[in-house]
């Protein structure tokens, strides 16, 4: 089976890795050798290579990604016991000649290095000079042999029992661009960068197990030792990653649409699971779809679900053509569990896996354009989700029949978002994020600010920007100044202004209606009149004035529309530019004013308080108030009579 | 000793007719939930008042849920108003509640302290219903304060022992279950059902001493009641001897309540309003599973009352009298002669 449907390169195919590793579960190693065929594609001279150690992260607790995850309070190493820990070493790393024979050997010279923050005892990025340089378009192959001790699993990648989930698992080239190499050190907060390529990776786990991978299974050898060598290939991808356990129960599903290329889909799943497989396919065959209508094609031939291991915490996370979902084992229809990540994940295969923005500095374009996609899946083909809410240690879910999820605002996850708004902007490289922001900033802030576009421009507009940002960017490394001018390209217009107060900036965003007023409509006074100056008080009963005072209560500018309702029906709008701090609107007409908005079709889904961009003459506010303080009232008195239990 | 020694459906009939034959108490218990609910539903009220003020939020607030609203109130409230979450729909809010007391979550602390209010003033009047229950006759308003009052600093003195133990189960021992041993349990494991069987366990390994002190201390206010002891020490040694000597009766009798307690929960479970429901409706039926919790609350006192009454007395028999006031001199003074 090919690897690709096509096997035209649709890639620079620059970075290939030529894999052999095996599995020890008794010492949970890993022992690996590889051979890295890299060819120079930027345009100045390679004197060095940067190579990701990434296992390194778990070492220690000095490492640059546990330091991370302690400024939050999170020290998942705390009381770690020693096999917990994890790391990569290198044993020898060779450049070989153009024969294939060993040239100079680089591992005396690999060194650890730590230019994101200087952290000396961080030795997840690695760096050696190469005693010849590879010229622009030269090529380079490298042979590093290592072994790999698999950490606990609590973060991606290890083990637990019998379940490994196996990535950042191999030595790594960064990313050669125009100015040099791109590699980062391991943090917490961000994910990979890395060029396309072949992977030809060639697993030996113990015989019976169940393996899954990147690309497509080329052979299943058993080596007559009681174990078996399962091979896998494929181009154009940017990394490789695999899960091996021998519990996994298999299914297999195709894909097919018509005209589009068949999917293969294999979901490894946990025995507890089984009665969720239909949900997983479900799921990701509605993504493949969608995603495919909207965006394009997804090219490759097979689709790799794992579902993880309880408590393996490698749940939600995308490799090319393989990812992890996650589900409890109750799971009720209509909980989004497991569709959401399922949706999520098959979407990265678009949204970082083809467009391969680096996620170490512009996160958002991976993950906020795809939970900005995810949400539009979720809605399209799997309402109504209602809010679930787990009870009795988190094992019992409880399902809200009365609460559907919206798309706009809960699928986007504006409630989140509200939590900590103004910590950091999008902008900010993902790896310099406050390590709590970033999932407020990379995914639910960028996801609203995507909607908030889409209302301006309507979805067909969006549809069109993502579609040539796709068609343009994919299989390459794309910039967020890149994704702005297929914006500004597509819809015709110059964001420069909405990148400045929604991207860059960390404003928050609150417009509010301040006050509404409807009076007759007359003077009441001093008048000019044949006798000179008299006091009159002049009004028919048969027009009105109203006025509308609106605020910007936040720094955060946004142009927003002032939308008034009479008692006739009639309706009344104007545009405000939203820039100064506040504006008043008025009205003559036959009616009185029944009601005032601001920001009335709620284009502005960043607002942090909508509750107040509306104003009634006739409020029910204590309506609501008391019919939700009564139901809240049971509540209580149930709490009562649930604590009486002890008197 | 009795010669016919009660058997425990008999007591669990008997005891739910003295509470039907004595609906002011299940009207008072209910009463003193609304009572002190009341101060904080008001609170509550106008902190989504004020939160709404002339939005046309409250608009759809009226009609049904306006979800999107209420996450904007909870990011912006404190206080009692931060216990405003979805859980309190319908049965949820069972669930929530129950799953809160057996994970000993944490409550706002406006929501704590009136807890603790309700749960003082339970034990002020539970010196009146035992003695009413006890007695299985009418006592009047004025029997049933004196009791009230003639027992609540002897339950005040059980409650420094009740105290201490609570403290121990809910302080001390509950977080070794569920915070040492549930994680040390758990920590390799790799099948969510496992855990999960762990943990529930760990919830009978922590009901069951709960229970124990649970039924202890309700003997202990009934032996109290029923025989006017003053010693609480002696009381709970007192309740320790009746449990020891007849466990399977005292077990029995307390599963058969926990039983009707369920009963009640599954019929709340059934007919809970769900949030699109009429108010008059909603709060009806929430009201509703409130007085059946009251009665099954009542429920436990009388029948345990029976059972000790059936069993080391005879119905009905309270040591105490009931007090009768003499009346005033100006009575005296005007009435016949």
């Amino acid at each position: 089976m090919p690897a690709l449907h096509t096997q035209a390169a649709v890639s620079a195919r620059n970075a290939n890795y030529d894999i052999d590793v095996t599995l020890d579960p008794a010492t949970r190693t890993l022992t690996g050798r590889e051979v890295i065929s890299w060819r120079n594609i930027g345009a100045i001279p390679a004197y060095s290579i940067r190579l990701h150690l990434y296992w390194n992260a778990f070492r220690n607790t000095n490492s640059t990604w546990l330091r991370q995850r302690k400024l939050v309070g999170d020290n998942p190493f705390g009381a770690s016991r020693p096999d917990d820990f994890g790391y990569t070493h290198v044993t020898r790393i060779v450049r070989l000649n153009d024969d294939g024979s060993d040239g100079s050997d680089l591992t005396q010279d690999l060194r650890f290095i730590s230019p994101d923050d200087q952290n000396t005892d961080d030795r997840s990025l690695a760096a050696a000079t190469l005693v010849d340089a590879v010229p622009p378009g030269g090529t380079m192959r490298l042979r590093v042999e290592w072994t790999g001790k698999f950490p606990r699993n609590f973060d991606r990648t290890g083990v637990i029992g019998n379940y490994y989930f196996v990535s950042q698992w191999f030595p790594k080239l960064g990313v050669f661009e125009a100015g040099g190499w791109t590699a980062h050190q391991f943090f917490a907060n961000a994910e990979f960068f890395s060029d396309f390529g072949r992977y030809d990776v060639r697993m030996t786990v113990p015989d019976g197990w169940v393996v899954g991978a990147t690309g497509v299974e080329q052979s299943r050898t058993p080596l007559g030792n009681g174990q078996t060598t399962h091979r896998y290939a494929q181009d154009d991808v940017h990394d490789f990653a695999w899960a091996a356990s021998p519990d996994f129960i298999e299914r297999r599903e195709v894909f097919q649409a018509p005209g589009r290329p068949q999917v293969q889909m294999r979901l490894l799943l946990q025995p507890e699971h089984a009665h969720l497989a239909e949900r997983h396919f479900t799921a990701a065959a509605a993504t493949l779809k969608y995603y495919g209508d909207w965006y394009g094609a997804y090219p490759y031939p097979t689709l790799t679900i794992v579902d993880p291991a309880y408590q393996s915490d490698s749940g939600g996370m995308e490799y090319p053509t393989i990812f992890t979902a996650g589900t409890p084992w109750l799971s009720p229809r209509g909980s989004g569990e497991p569709e959401y990540v399922v949706i999520h994940e098959t979407g990265h295969q678009w949204w970082y896996g083809m467009v391969a923005n680096n996620e170490v500095t512009h996160a958002w374009l991976d993950e906020g354009i795809n939970q900005y996609s995810d949400a539009r899946v979720q809605d399209a083909a799997f309402q109504p989700i209602h809010l679930t809410q787990r009870f009795f240690g988190g094992f019992i879910p409880w399902l809200y029949r009365d609460i559907v999820l919206s798309r706009a605002t809960d699928l986007n996850w504006l409630s989140t978002y509200r939590r900590n708004p103004d910590r950091d902007s999008i902008s900010t490289p993902t790896a310099a994020l406050w390590p709590g922001s970033h999932q407020n900033m990379s995914y639910h802030k960028a996801a609203l600010m995507l909607h908030t576009l889409e209302r301006m421009h309507t979805w067909e507009v969006m549809q069109r920007v993502l579609s040539v940002y796709f068609t343009r960017w994919k299989f390459k490394h794309p910039r967020s100044e890149d994704f702005f001018a297929v914006l500004d390209e597509v819809t015709g217009k110059d964001h420069q202004w909405f990148v400045e107060q929604v991207f860059q900036s960390s404003n928050t965003f609150d417009y509010a209606i301040d006050r509404l007023t409807t009076e007759p409509l007359g003077a009441r006074g001093l008048v000019e009149s044949a006798d000179g100056l008299t006091f009159q008080e002049s009004s028919d009963g048969t027009q009105f004035r109203t006025t509308v005072i609106v605020r910007r209560l936040e720094a955060g500018q946004f142009p927003v529309d002032v939308l008034v309702t009479f008692e006739n029906g009639e309706q009344a709008r104007e545009r405000w530019d939203g820039r100064g701090r506040w504006a008043v609107f008025s009205f003559d007409r036959a009616a009185k004013a029944v009601s005032a908005q601001i920001d009335p079709e709620r284009v502005l889904l960043l607002d942090m308080n909508y509750t107040n961009n509306s104003r009634t003459l006739a409020p029910e506010a204590d309506a609501a108030a008391t019919k939700w303080s009564l139901r809240w009232m049971v509540w209580l008195q149930d709490l009562f009579m649930t604590w009486a239990f002890v008197v | 000793m009795s010669e016919h020694r009660i058997g425990v459906i008999a007591a669990f009939i008997d005891g739910l007719m003295r509470v039907k034959r004595a609906p002011w108490l299940v009207v008072g218990t209910w009463a003193s939930t609304l009572v002190m609910a009341l101060p904080l539903t008001i609170v509550m009220q106008e902190q989504i008042a004020a939160h709404l003020q002339s939005s046309m939020a409250a608009a759809a607030a009226v009609r049904g849920i306006n979800y999107d609203w209420w996450n904007e109130f909870l990011s912006q409230t404190s206080g009692a108003g931060a216990s405003f979450v979805p859980a309190i729909l319908g049965f949820a809010a069972v669930m929530q509640n129950v799953s809160g007391f057996v994970d000993g979550s944490d409550l706002p602390s406006m929501i704590s302290l009136t807890v603790i209010m309700f749960l003082v003033l339970s034990l002020f009047l539970s010196g009146g219903i035992l003695d009413r229950l006890a007695r299985d006759h009418r006592v009047g308003a004025a029997g049933f304060f004196s009791a009230c009052g003639t027992y609540f600093l002897r339950f005040l003195r059980l409650g420094v022992a009740m105290g201490v133990v609570y403290w121990a189960l809910f302080g001390r021992y509950h977080p070794w279950l569920f915070d040492d041993l549930y994680p040390a349990l758990t920590q390799d494991l790799t099948v969510e059902r496992t855990a999960f069987l762990i943990r529930a366990g760990l919830y009978i390994a922590f009901a069951l001493p709960l229970c124990f002190f649970n039924m202890l201390f309700d003997y202990t206010k009934v032996r109290a009641v029923v025989e006017d002891r003053r010693s609480m020490i002696a009381a709970i040694a007192a309740a320790w001897r009746f449990i020891r000597r007849q466990p399977s009766a005292v077990v029995a009798l307390y599963l058969l309540d926990a039983l009707l307690l369920l009963g009640v929960i599954g019929v709340y479970y059934a007919i809970a309003p769900p949030a699109a429901a009429p108010d008059a409706w909603a709060f009806s039926a929430g009201q509703l599973y409130i007085v059946l919790r009251v009665t099954v609350r009542l429920q436990f006192a009388a029948s345990q009352t029976a059972l000790f009454q059936g069993r080391l007395a005879h119905a009905g028999y309270v040591a105490r009298p009931v007090p009768k006031w003499p009346d005033s001199p100006a009575a005296a003074a005007i009435g016949p002669q």
